[in-house]
């Protein structure tokens, strides 16, 4: 991915840089409003990283002119404030995601490849079945089966699931299930997820040789064919 | 606005008192006119009876007895009413000449004065007048009393106390009546600041009093109002600078710390790095604490929830329900919602599902199996508002730690070793209550807790 990060703390910038570089990703970093809109305007990123707080012109001023001049490349906020006024204006303000400081390396390259991944998609998603290996999900008839073998769930682990199908090959953290299947954005206190992934991973995975749903250490879940923890 | 509050309003009891003092001044003062008018008009009639002997004398060295009769004749003949009357007598005290009978009943008053009541003829009818009265030696034996009398001095006084009393009753009627009109003017001048300034407060701090529309002291009060409230905004301002200022310089470097031991256990062997987990996940609580405990400034030193939405507390509470249900399974707690009725309130949905989350998260912590939780939601009991009882079954919180529980990082001692926490979750619970104007209480659910959250 072109990444373009704008951060004016330059320990964080460099941090963040150089985990995406690692990460196999192209990364551009600029220090303040001015010159990020600069170099927003003149290359053609894949998503970009803005700090919320600037010198010079603010990250959300700098979303809101990016998008009155036509340009859609994702963007996902980051904040040191963790207040909820802030998501909403955040999102208000054009931006496709917001994460909030401190977060883990892995919950920021997981939302990353999301965006991307959303973005190189076809705007109306007119898919009616959903299949990840030999596990299919029909979204007509909201049935699921696995080889042949018809797999009955409850409501929520049937969106859970439709959701990790989605992102299927992806690393999904905690939070974003807790945003986009439970419709919340919020701290759970203990890994109340996990406890609902394991059910979920109970009915698709227990009775097949290959498992589907694997937990990233420190990270989240991915749905896919098993591959070396990364 | 009720008559009380105007009855019982600061403006309105002054009023009513300044009219008191009033009415007490304007009465005494026209007491004083009374007397010394009564006092004058007595004098007068005294002096006039004094002259009417001395002339009565002149006639009698004049014109001897005679003249006197002739004298008393002429004026009996006048028409008034309040004339003189005349007794003469001669020295062996029998009447000679006059109109009075001979001995009334008098009364001594200071200086030789003598009072009597006698009935006299006034249109036919008989009515009983007093007079004043003076007896003098003509000379050669003879005496004479010349008397007068005093009821139109009486009939004028009364007019005047009669008008006095009057003049004092209106006075406290019209004074009471234009005191209360003006008291509930004023006071809807306040109330009508009240309300703005504590629609200001509930929403937007930034606003403020309109000071054109009001005059005077109101209008001082609003300006006042208005410098407390640039104060406040800009006091909050500064809280909220520190806080993002604490959030930059100490929550920055915790991240940069945990990627790098992230970055230190990608690189070590499978053994090593499980000790170097440890480490990243003591870290990510400090992160989780930190985190918790900003939100928790931020929600207690802002200001409170300005608008937000509707929220349906049934369907919020049926997700988090829906949501710790699998959980409580896991730890044999049954996990039950009570809600017959839906109830919408005005919140931020992401806060209040914390703030349940939190306490059911804690219910399923201290539960032991085959426990039950209860999730109750009923409207308030004043016929406004929201009640969300959440109850379990598990060791409930002793009386006297029930207030410590709300301070941060606060931890009943019996379950420091027992169960992990940062403490800051209850501290949460209660900044969000109050975020959105309501409150929480523990209580005893025998056995058990009982977490209850009152919402607007």
């Amino acid at each position: 991915m072109k990444i373009l990060l704008v951060e004016d703390d330059e320990s964080v910038g460099d941090f963040i840089v150089g985990e995406l570089t690692a990460a196999g990703h192209q990364c551009a970093h600029e220090k303040d409003g001015e010159a990020g809109y600069k170099a927003a305007v003149d290359n053609d990123y894949d998503v970009m990283v803005i700090d919320r707080m600037l010198p010079r012109m603010d990250g959300l001023t700098l979303i809101q002119r990016l998008r009155t001049e036509g340009n859609h490349t994702p963007v996902l906020v980051l904040s040191a404030l963790g207040d909820v006024d802030d998501r909403v204006r955040g999102l208000h303000s054009g931006a496709d995601d917001y994460l909030v400081k401190p977060f883990s390396m892995a919950e920021l390259l997981a939302r990353l490849e999301v965006l991307h991944r959303r973005a190189s998609m076809p705007v109306v998603d007119v898919r009616t079945t959903l299949q990840v290996e030999d596990l299919f999900m029909d979204l007509l008839k909201q049935q699921v089966q696995r080889q042949d073998t018809p797999i009955s769930l409850q409501p929520r682990e049937y969106k859970l699931l439709e959701y990790l199908m989605r992102h299927a090959g992806q690393v999904v953290t905690r939070a974003m299930l807790l945003e986009h299947v439970w419709g919340y954005h919020f701290d759970p206190q203990t890994n109340v997820i996990d406890v609902h992934v394991s059910r979920l991973r109970q009915k698709i995975d227990r009775d097949f040789d290959q498992p589907l749903l694997a937990t990233v250490r420190g990270a989240g879940y991915r749905l896919g064919p098993a591959q070396a923890v990364g | 606005m009720q008559v009380r509050e105007v009855l019982s309003s600061l403006t309105f009891r002054f009023i009513v008192k300044y009219v008191t003092v009033l009415s007490a001044t304007v009465f005494l003062l026209l007491g004083a006119f009374y007397i010394y008018f009564s006092y004058t008009s007595f004098e007068d009639l005294g002096e006039s009876v004094l002259e009417e002997l001395e002339t009565l004398q002149l006639v009698y060295r004049g014109q001897s007895l005679a003249g006197v009769e002739q004298y008393i004749e002429d004026q009996r003949a006048l028409p008034t009413v309040h004339r003189f009357y005349y007794l003469v007598t001669n020295d062996s005290g029998v009447k000679v000449a006059g109109d009075l009978p001979v001995a009334p009943r008098y009364r001594e008053f200071d200086d030789g004065w003598l009072g009597f009541e006698m009935a006299l003829q006034n249109w036919g009818e008989s009515i009983d007048v007093d007079f004043l009265a003076r007896p003098m030696e003509l000379g050669d034996g003879y005496q004479a009393i010349v008397a007068r009398d005093y009821a139109g001095i009486v009939g004028r006084a009364e007019l005047v106390f009669r008008t006095l009393f009057r003049v004092m009753i209106a006075t406290i009627l019209l004074g009471i009546t234009s005191g209360f009109f003006s008291a509930a003017a004023t006071l809807n001048r306040v109330e009508r600041l009240n309300m703005e300034i504590s629609r200001i407060i509930r929403s937007d701090p930034g606003q403020r009093l309109r000071v054109e529309d009001e005059k005077g002291y109101v209008r001082t009060l609003a300006l006042v109002m208005n410098q407390m409230l640039e104060q406040m905004e800009s006091l909050m301002q500064g809280v909220r600078r520190v806080s993002d200022n604490i959030a930059h310089d100490l929550r920055t470097p915790l991240t940069r710390m945990r990627n790098q031991l992230s970055q230190l256990r990608a690189g070590l062997e499978h053994a090593e790095s499980g000790q170097v987990d440890r480490i990243i996940e003591e870290c990510d609580e400090l992160l989780a604490s930190f985190n918790a405990l900003l939100r928790i400034s931020t929600l207690e030193s802002g200001s409170r929830l300005a608008g937000g939405t509707d929220v349906e507390l049934r369907a919020v509470l049926g997700d988090v329900v829906e949501l710790y249900e699998p959980l409580a399974h896991e730890r044999g707690v049954t996990l039950e919602l009570d809600a017959p009725q839906p109830g919408v309130c005005k919140g931020e949905i992401d806060l209040l599902f914390q703030m349940f989350a939190n306490v059911l998260d804690n219910a399923i912590k201290y539960t032991p199996e085959q426990g039950a939780i209860r999730v109750q939601l009923r409207p308030g009991l004043a016929g406004d508002g929201h009640s969300v009882v959440i109850a379990d079954s598990g060791p409930g919180i002793p009386d006297a730690e029930r207030k410590n529980v709300f301070r941060r990082f606060y931890r009943v001692e019996s379950s420091r070793s027992e169960h992990p926490g940062h403490g800051l979750g209850l501290s949460l619970v209660q900044a969000i209550a109050k975020y959105h104007y309501g409150s929480v209480e523990l209580g005893n659910n025998n056995p058990g807790l009982q977490v209850r959250i009152k919402l607007p």
